[in-house]
């Protein structure tokens, strides 16, 4: 699979020769140097855009094939994100961010999902507050809440930890993996964290947009798989 | 120049240069070239009819000044006047009978001599109902020229002879137009104007007969005051008057004044916009700025040279728009004038500078007072913005600041000196609708927030919308509003007041009158009148009088000194409103009600007692009742009204008001060979005139509106561009988790549409009352707003901001939602 974009002195490939695949329950981290690619690789996997060349596939889904619509619909169930700057919107309440995102995937009683979700986060005191009353570490557990309530197949977070100090970032990193653990959801974290990238099962470490080296991580495990890149280049 | 002021210099270059492909810059830039142009268009124009309106009124003259005699103007003074650089011409008018055949009749002479008309030109036909030609000249000797309804009740054309006193002439021309006839309606008699030296050789200017001497005098504004002042302490021992353009009121004066009013309106409309659409998109620049300026501050920028550039930044844009703005401007009002040109004002004296470079200046004023506090604002930007961004979050305005956009909409009043009142309305009603929008949209923001809670995704992400935007909902409600007003304001305006402007002299104005009607031809002449069709006929007796004695102290006033017309009547007339008192109860004696403007000018008031002489009879009422009257309603309207008890006992005759639908006027002829002493009046022409001056100030009012448009249209932009880029923000945050297209578009309307519901019944709201309150308080007539203007209008606005906010953003709808992880 590749990534190219047209720039003023021709074209210019972001990504090119990529060839992976994740199982279910497994976790990858990507690494890498900044501009190497790490956030379009990110961007490809989870349908948000269309390689130029070669294939995505996501849950059984073959990427390519599936309009913006199509793949919009296919991440609200199957995909959950957390930003490295949470991204929740200002004037909901932490339930409403969480309730968002299950209304938008059409789940039945959201209210009580993202309150579960919620209080798995330890956050069930905090539900009625608005981002800008809580501390960067609970905004961001509100996120991860909003991203595995609707109980996807694949959760993508990008320097999930980049805006957080030392203890909140391992409390933050050690939700993550709970989460993985306990509802099998795969992981991939896009990070420049070595310490956070080598709890995973898999690191891919990328340099001029092309995968290095493969290595594997502290978990190593496999299962069915949850996506692959092909490079029919 | 110090090393600070040549770095503000080249960084206020540089930023314009970069920043001006920005949208924010470009609005910016729009707001200040709209309200330049229509400023401009409307100062302009309005000195330019003012100048016009004088040159009118002069024209109603004839003259710029007319000093008046019983005998002939003595020739110290003729001489003075051209000694001063100024035009003369002598007139003289008599009544007179003339024959033509066997048939005679009284007319109205004027003798003019060389250079009459001074002011103003004579229209002329070849013959009884050939076309109408101007024409510069005076009558030759021998020769005379005749008004049709006097040709034609001699029932003469160009070419039959006619005599005056011993003189015999030939009338060879049809008199279509005098420019000082106006005014004068109740001209009994139809006119013959003739030589002057024709009118002294015919021995009827001898002892006893009852002429009036005039002399006009124009000139060059200075040089007719030095006159007066010159001509002022030698009337009295003269037993010479004076007439001046004050005291020529006309209706056409009048249409004409309400058109610059109207005109006015539309360009404060206009201000009041382009002020709004400046702050706003100066808000959206100043805080698309902020990373720029913490990155020149951790550069080592001071606060004031930041300022310093931004300030010669916006100083340049102003000089930008102001030249384009002024241009578009001139070209405007150079229409404006190309619509009226052979229309009321005439050809228009040329544009002067003055209105533009005022236009331009207050174009700086606005900038000032609007676009500048954003960007002062920004001084505060702290340089650790480089590293937080959280920083700043919001800076908004600071307190202080407000107080220059306060003082720049104060400004907009003292700069439409003299249509302060007006400003006042139209200002006051846009300040208490934005008031009104505020805290419905606050009300609304709310509102919203509770329904929220209750609801679905696409309704959820709308009314969070809505109400994550608070602080910009509630100024994109205002400004929506505002803007929405204004559009709504001049719908109002073009479909609905100037109809019923229009609408307010009914299809029946009277529009002849028959005077000197004796009171046992009345009944005969009355049937007569109905015979031949007149319609709203109404008779009013009249008698003459002198006012000799009040009880209360009279101020003396040349104009309504002496004797008056007064009538009885026993009920209010029409077109008559009681302001003070009460009218004459149905067997009231003794009483008397006056027209507020007489009453005012002499002094008089409730309760005072007058004593009036009429020949022998002394007779004294008491002042029971103050109206207003309507003089543009061309009913018989009369300063003094007098219970029946006290009138009926006078010497008088019968004045006659009515409308024929026939308007050459051909039917009345038997009617005035059967009562020879009944002059008909027919004032047609001046009806037909003010209808003509309305069209087209309609016509010429639309080019401003024009700008007024742009200006709404500016707003809607900027208010709905203030907040494009948060929303672009969010549209791809919820499309990451996960919400389609159809999904975002829901939203989208959805908070449009509840803003824009909000906005549109306020504004709705807001012109209709506006509007009522303009026509009342400055055309003189009462405005019904009707449903369908509620109805179109609410749903126009709606459509409008629905559609706008939508096209405005589609790039929402197409930013990848991948951009979301570029921003971190």
């Amino acid at each position: 699979m590749g990534f190219s974009v047209q720039a003023p002195g021709g074209q210019l490939d972001i990504l090119k020769d990529i060839n992976l695949s994740l199982n279910e329950a497994e976790t990858l981290a990507i690494v890498g140097a900044s501009g190497s690619g790490k956030t379009t690789l990110l961007g490809l996997l989870a349908g948000l855009e269309r390689p130029t060349t070669g294939e995505v596939w996501l849950a059984g889904e073959h990427l390519n094939r599936l309009d913006e619509n199509a793949r919009a619909r296919l991440r609200r169930r199957r995909v959950g994100f957390v930003f490295q700057s949470f991204h929740l919107l200002p004037s909901l309440t932490a339930l409403e961010n969480v309730m968002l995102a299950l209304e938008i995937a059409g789940l039945d009683r959201p209210r009580e999902r993202a309150t579960r979700a919620l209080e798995q986060v330890g956050l069930s005191h905090r539900m009625a507050h608005y981002p800008r009353q809580m501390s960067g570490g609970e905004q961001q557990r509100v996120a991860i809440a909003r991203a595995f309530a609707g109980d996807p197949a694949v959760l993508f977070a990008d320097e999930p930890t980049g805006n957080l100090d030392r203890n909140t970032g391992e409390s933050v990193a050690r939700l993550l993996f709970d989460i993985n653990r306990e509802h099998g959801t795969a992981l991939v974290l896009v990070t420049h964290d070595l310490n956070l990238a080598r709890r995973c099962g898999r690191i891919e470490e990328i340099e001029d947009g092309s995968l290095v080296s493969g290595q594997d991580g502290a978990q190593g495990e496999t299962g069915r798989e949850r996506f692959r890149l092909v490079d029919k280049g | 120049m110090s090393s600070r002021g040549m770095n503000a210099f080249a960084l206020s270059g540089r930023l314009l240069l970069r920043q001006g492909r920005s949208g924010a810059l470009g609005l910016l830039a729009a707001g200040l070239i709209v309200a330049t142009a229509a400023l401009v268009a409307v100062s302009q124009f309005t000195d330019r009819v003012g100048r016009a309106l004088e040159r009118e009124a002069g024209e109603a003259l004839a003259a710029d000044l007319i000093v008046t005699g019983r005998e002939r103007i003595d020739s110290e003074i003729i001489e003075q006047a051209r000694a001063m650089g100024l035009d003369t011409s002598e007139v003289i008018l008599m009544s007179t009978a003339v024959f033509v055949g066997d048939d005679s009749m009284l007319i109205d002479v004027k003798g003019v001599s060389e250079g009459y008309p001074l002011r103003g030109q004579l229209l002329l036909a070849d013959r009884l109902g050939g076309e109408e030609q101007p024409f510069v000249g005076i009558p030759e000797r021998g020769q005379a020229w005749m008004e049709p309804r006097g040709l034609r009740y001699l029932d003469a054309d160009t070419g039959d002879m006619t005599d005056l006193g011993t003189r015999e002439l030939t009338i060879s021309r049809s008199l279509v137009f005098e420019p000082d006839r106006g005014g004068s309606r109740f001209m009994l008699a139809p006119r013959m104007m003739v030589n002057l030296a024709d009118l002294l050789d015919s021995e009827l200017l001898g002892p006893g007969a009852r002429a009036r001497y005039r002399l006009l005098v124009a000139g060059a504004e200075g040089d007719v005051d030095a006159f007066r002042r010159w001509l002022d302490p030698r009337l009295d021992e003269a037993e010479l008057g004076t007439i001046t353009v004050r005291d020529a009121e006309d209706q056409t004066g009048l249409a004409l004044t309400q058109a610059r009013r109207f005109l006015g309106i539309a360009a404060l409309t206009t201000v009041i916009l382009a002020a709004v659409a400046i702050l706003l998109s100066a808000l959206r620049f100043a805080s698309a700025q902020r990373d720029l300026v913490a990155l020149l501050k951790s550069f080592g920028a001071t606060g004031n040279q930041v300022m310093a550039a931004l300030s010669l930044m916006l100083l340049w844009l102003v000089l930008v728009a102001v030249i384009i703005g002024g241009l578009a401007g001139l070209g405007a009002q150079a229409m404006i004038a190309e619509i009226l040109a052979d229309g009321p004002a005439g050809a228009l004296p040329p544009p002067r500078l003055a209105p533009v470079l005022g236009g331009g200046l207050f174009t700086l004023l606005l900038a000032a007072g609007f676009a500048l506090p954003p960007l002062i604002n920004l001084r505060q930007v702290p340089p650790m913005r480089i590293l937080n961004r959280s920083l700043d979050n919001r800076i908004g305005l600071s307190r202080l600041l407000w107080l220059l956009p306060i003082a720049g909409a104060l400004a907009i009043p003292v700069f439409q000196l003299g249509h302060t009142r007006l400003a006042l309305i139209v200002l006051g009603g846009s300040a208490v609708l934005a008031l009104a929008l505020a805290l419905f949209g606050w009300l609304a923001m709310i509102f919203t927030r509770l329904l929220s809670r209750r609801s679905t995704a696409a309704w959820r992400f709308g009314l969070a919308g809505l109400h994550r935007r608070r602080g910009a909902g509630i100024v994109q409600v205002t400004a929506l509003g505002l803007g929405l007003m204004a559009l709504l304001l001049l719908m109002i305006v073009r479909a609905e007041l100037l109809e019923q402007w229009r609408g307010s002299l009914p299809p029946d104005t009277p529009d002849h009158f028959l005077v000197n009607i004796q009171p046992d031809q009345v009944d005969a002449v009355q049937d007569e009148l109905i015979r031949v069709g007149a319609r709203n006929l109404q008779v009013r007796p009249m008698a003459n009088v002198n006012l000799v004695a009040s009880s209360g102290e009279l101020q003396r006033d040349e104009r309504m000194a002496g004797q008056i017309n007064l009538s009885w009547i026993d009920r209010l007339p029409p077109a008559n409103e009681v302001i003070a008192g009460e009218f004459f109860a149905p067997d009231a004696t003794g009483e008397v009600s006056l027209a507020d403007m007489w009453a005012q000018r002499l002094g008089v008031e409730l309760g005072d007692e007058l004593t009036f002489e009429s020949g022998a009879r002394r007779f004294t009422a008491t002042v029971t009742s103050i109206r207003e009257v309507d003089w543009n309603s061309f009913n018989v309207n009369f300063f003094v009204l007098l219970t029946p008890d006290a009138g009926e006992l006078l010497p008088h005759q019968y004045i006659a008001s009515f409308y024929l639908a026939d308007g050459d006027g051909s039917v009345l002829r038997p009617l005035s060979r059967t009562w020879p002493n009944v002059s008909v009046i027919d004032v047609g022409a001046i009806i037909a005139r003010i209808g003509e001056i309305i069209d087209r100030v309609s016509s010429a009012a639309q080019v401003v509106f024009l700008f007024t448009l742009l200006a709404g249209l500016v707003v809607l932009l900027a208010a709905l561009e203030a907040t494009r880029d948060e929303r672009r923000h969010e549209s791809a945050l919820i499309r990451t988790l996960g919400a389609d297209n159809p999904m975002v578009r829901r939203g989208l309307l959805i908070e449009y549409g509840i803003m824009a519901v909000i906005a549109a019944l306020l504004a709705t709201l807001g012109s209709a009352i506006t509007g009522w309150l303009l026509a009342r308080e400055l055309f003189d007539f009462a405005y019904q707003p009707s449903l369908r203007l509620f109805v179109t209008g609410f749903a126009a606005s709606v459509v409008l901001v629905v559609g706008s906010g939508w096209l405005g953003n589609r790039s929402v709808l197409s930013t990848p939602p991948v951009r979301i992880l570029r921003t971190g």
